[in-house]
């Protein structure tokens, strides 16, 4: 509040103890006060060109540069330390930083040509630190030499290549779904709901037994979008396989889909008084809390934040996972299964072969799967050792029948679209949006250009 | 700036308090040889220019440079990584038509009358308060002041907690316990009172501040023409009145202004309470901007838009220098 105002100066510094602007004893500088004073501006003043300097040698070191995001820090440690054991002579600095200040970090040092050698990137478009936007912009190493590669599911392609060469590493995809305390669902004496009806009783029955029946915490601006994403893949992608396509060439829009019955159901779990109060007031903090301290019966979340659910509970064995319903038939269930934020090898690395082998280590089965239970995320290939999280497996049986829809938000257009959705859900839970003015606000960001 | 001939301009500041050296002491260089040219010594009335060298430097390498280097991004289509092009003003044009930019015009406008006029209005109060002789005047003003020096981001988390929309907890809790239980809120989660409740939570955190400016100009007041207007009697609102406030205008001044730059350009409080929502109710310019830049990967609209901000903020300060100094009178 302070920062370039100059006149100070102004105020009377005569009274006894009115030291606050110009103390006085201080109005004067003596000579040699003076030359310290020049002395130091012009030390600050020559630090940017020392720092400029210090960056330009870094790669000197020979250290492999890692700037991750928080939720990697775990499996990135660990694996780093496997290398390690095998590669005594590459050392690594590594850094990890929460996603919002992680992407303004990594995009700075992209744009100042100061690259870390292996940066998190993000799966598919649709996020200024995705694979495709950097990509475009020539910042990715082509990873397709790679033996992992080559078993990368065909239906996963959108989310690691473009334009057929692979830039992203990740172990696999995590799914969304209704993240449950069995000790509530008990109290209540209720059962795992299979279809959007049974959810509702469901829903009932635990509100009449004191619980709060899903605990949402929207304040927390991409903890909106998790039940629309539960609830589109049924109410879209069953009926529309091409949709992605459809609105890729204009020829369909957002109000005049599914998305209208998704979100209407979402508004429906409101009205029905089936999320805790003031959803838009409660973080993601309140929101693991109130599921973990059994408050809340269930919340729909995405499966890598299953272990900060179980930090926050003594019982961690008392939460459990199933797909969230959206229709009406218990056999056919459809889920979003997203790929989890991975990693990838800068354009300009100042290390590329070590990063490369790095990378190449990741890729070897084993790794893909410590990977993967680190986050509880489903690994894209399956080796005979492979051993998932018990909680996950409600789940796939829907993915090998091939009914698991991308997040939706890895084939938008552009940055805007997603902070759009999250607007509009906010607006939708606090009655200042209907459903079609919600969507409209996402169709217009959607048509922006990228 | 020097459109005011009544500022208090040949008081204090330029006087030579006792005991410090002054210009013409045996310090000064040149040891006194009058005809000999020293960028140190020029007319003792007038500061030597060189004084300003050190400063400027710095001033220029870490300000001035990257703010006019910033400005051509503005005419660009920059995405923050790779090359661009130039786009003329066509990011200006899309500022006009973007209804979430010119939405966040209103609740930065809204934001800072509501910021200048209560945090000034306590911090007045509060330093009336202090001023008095009263034996714990000293601690009082410690208490006033601490939450300015806390990180903004750490007052918008603390305040998180205060805002706990559940009926039990922080402020929420405080109501129930009163018996005001009807007045419960879900202070940051309802789009009407979003904006509100982050204004109550920057005028906690700088109403002391200001406090401490007022009281400063309350301590230069003359105990003389107290007593005059005592003599002449006059009562306590009149010696506020037509003594104190008159007198306070410098330090009323200073405070306007600082609050007014402060609430237009305010984010960190925005962005860490509620990033602008929900959805867009309490978005204000540079939470805009920033978003524009660092979520949306365009930079170079960012940039029109900060540029837009900085010159509006220019504007407005400059107008309000020229109109308060001409009111300012000297004691």
């Amino acid at each position: 509040m302070t920062t370039g105002f100059p006149r100070f100066s102004h105020a009377r510094t005569d009274g006894p103890g009115a030291g606050l602007p110009v103390p006085p004893g201080r109005a004067t500088v003596s000579r040699r006060g003076l030359l310290r004073i020049g002395g130091t501006a012009a030390a600050a003043a020559a630090l940017p060109a020392a720092l400029t300097a210090c960056s330009g040698s870094g790669g000197g070191t020979g250290q492999v540069r890692v700037v991750g995001v928080a939720d990697q820090q775990k499996p990135l440690e660990e694996l780093i330390a496997a290398y390690r054991a095998d590669h005594p002579d590459d050392r690594f600095s590594t850094s990890f930083a929460p996603t919002d200040q992680v992407q303004t970090v990594v995009r700075t040092q992209l744009a100042g040509g100061n690259a870390p050698d292996v940066h998190v990137l993000y799966p598919g478009s649709g996020s200024a630190m995705s694979m495709a936007e950097l990509a475009k912009a020539s910042l990715l190493t082509d990873l397709s030499a790679q033996p992992w590669t080559k078993g990368i599911p065909a239906s996963f392609d959108a989310a690691y290549r473009r334009d057929g060469k692979t830039y992203l590493y990740s172990a696999g995809s995590s799914v969304i779904g209704a993240i449950y305390n069995k000790k509530a669902f008990a109290r209540a004496g209720v059962e795992p709901p299979g279809t959007w009806a049974e959810l509702l009783d469901v829903c009932g029955t635990l509100k009449a037994a004191g619980i709060v029946p899903i605990a949402l915490g929207a304040q927390t601006p991409w903890v909106t979008q998790l039940i629309s994403y539960a609830l589109v893949p049924d109410a879209v992608y069953a009926r529309e396989p091409d949709f992605d396509d459809r609105m890729t060439a204009g020829r369909a829009t957002f109000v005049d889909s599914g998305w209208a019955d998704a979100l209407g159901k979402y508004k429906e779990l409101q009205r029905k008084g089936f999320f805790n109060d003031n959803p838009n007031g409660t973080t993601f903090e309140q929101q693991t809390s109130l599921v973990a301290g059994g408050k809340a019966a269930m919340a729909v979340q995405v499966s890598a934040v299953l272990s900060t659910f179980r930090q926050a509970t003594r019982t961690p064995d008392d939460l459990g996972m199933f797909p969230f319903p959206a229709g009406d038939d218990a056999k056919k269930q459809w889920i979003p299964a997203g790929i989890v934020v991975g990693l990838g090898v800068a354009a300009h690395a100042k290390n590329p072969d070590r990063a490369k082998a790095f990378v190449e280590f990741l890729g070897r089965q084993e790794n893909i799967d410590r990977w993967a239970k680190a986050v509880s995320a489903i690994p894209f290939k399956r080796g005979a050792a492979t051993r998932l999280d018990p909680v996950l497996d409600p789940f796939l049986p829907v993915i090998d029948a091939g009914r698991a829809v991308p997040f939706m938000d890895q084939r938008w257009p552009n940055a805007e679209v997603q902070p759009a959705h999250f607007a509009a859900v906010q607006d939708l839970l606090a009655g200042k949006k209907d459903v079609k003015g919600a969507l409209a606000q996402m169709d217009a960001a959607y048509r922006k250009k990228a | 700036m020097n459109s005011a001939p009544r500022t208090a301009t040949s008081g204090a500041p330029r006087a030579t308090p006792p005991g410090s050296a002054s210009a013409k002491g045996p310090g000064g260089p040149g040891g006194g040889g009058r005809a000999r040219w020293s960028p140190f010594r020029t007319d003792p009335a007038v500061p030597p220019w060189i004084f300003v060298v050190p400063a400027l430097a710095v001033y220029a390498v870490v300000v001035l440079y990257p703010s006019v280097a910033g400005v051509v991004y503005a005419f660009t289509d920059w995405s923050g990584v790779g090359s661009f092009s130039f786009v003329g003003v066509d990011n200006f044009r899309t500022l006009l038509d973007d209804r979430r930019a010119l939405e966040s015009v209103g609740n930065t406008l809204l934001l800072t009358v509501a910021v200048v006029v209560v945090q000034n209005g306590i911090g007045l109060l509060l330093a009336l308060g202090v001023h008095a002789n009263i034996r714990s005047r000293a601690l009082l003003r410690v208490i006033f002041f601490a939450p300015a020096v806390v990180s903004p981001v750490m007052v918008a988390f603390l305040w998180k907690y205060v805002y706990n929309p559940e009926g039990g907890a922080g402020l929420n809790g405080v109501l129930g316990a009163l018996g005001l239980g009807g007045l419960r809120q879900d202070w940051l989660g309802d789009p009407s009172l979003a904006l509100w409740s982050v204004a109550a939570m920057v005028i906690w955190q700088y109403a002391g501040y200001s406090m401490v400016i007022f009281l400063a100009g309350l301590q230069g007041v003359p105990a003389e023409l107290h007593e005059a207007a005592t003599i002449d009697g006059a009562g306590a609102w009149q010696r506020f009145r037509y003594v104190t406030w008159p007198l306070l205008a410098p330090a009323l001044t200073i405070n306007l202004m600082l609050s007014t730059i402060g609430g237009l350009k305010l984010f960190d409080q925005v962005y860490a309470a509620t990033n602008g929502g929900p959805g867009t109710a309490s978005e204000t310019l540079s939470t805009v901007l920033y978003k524009e830049a660092f979520v949306y990967g365009k930079f170079g609209y960012s940039t029109a838009v900060a540029l837009v901000l900085a010159l509006f903020v220019a504007a407005v300060s400059l107008v309000q220098l020229r109109y308060l100094r001409a009111r300012e009178v000297t004691a």
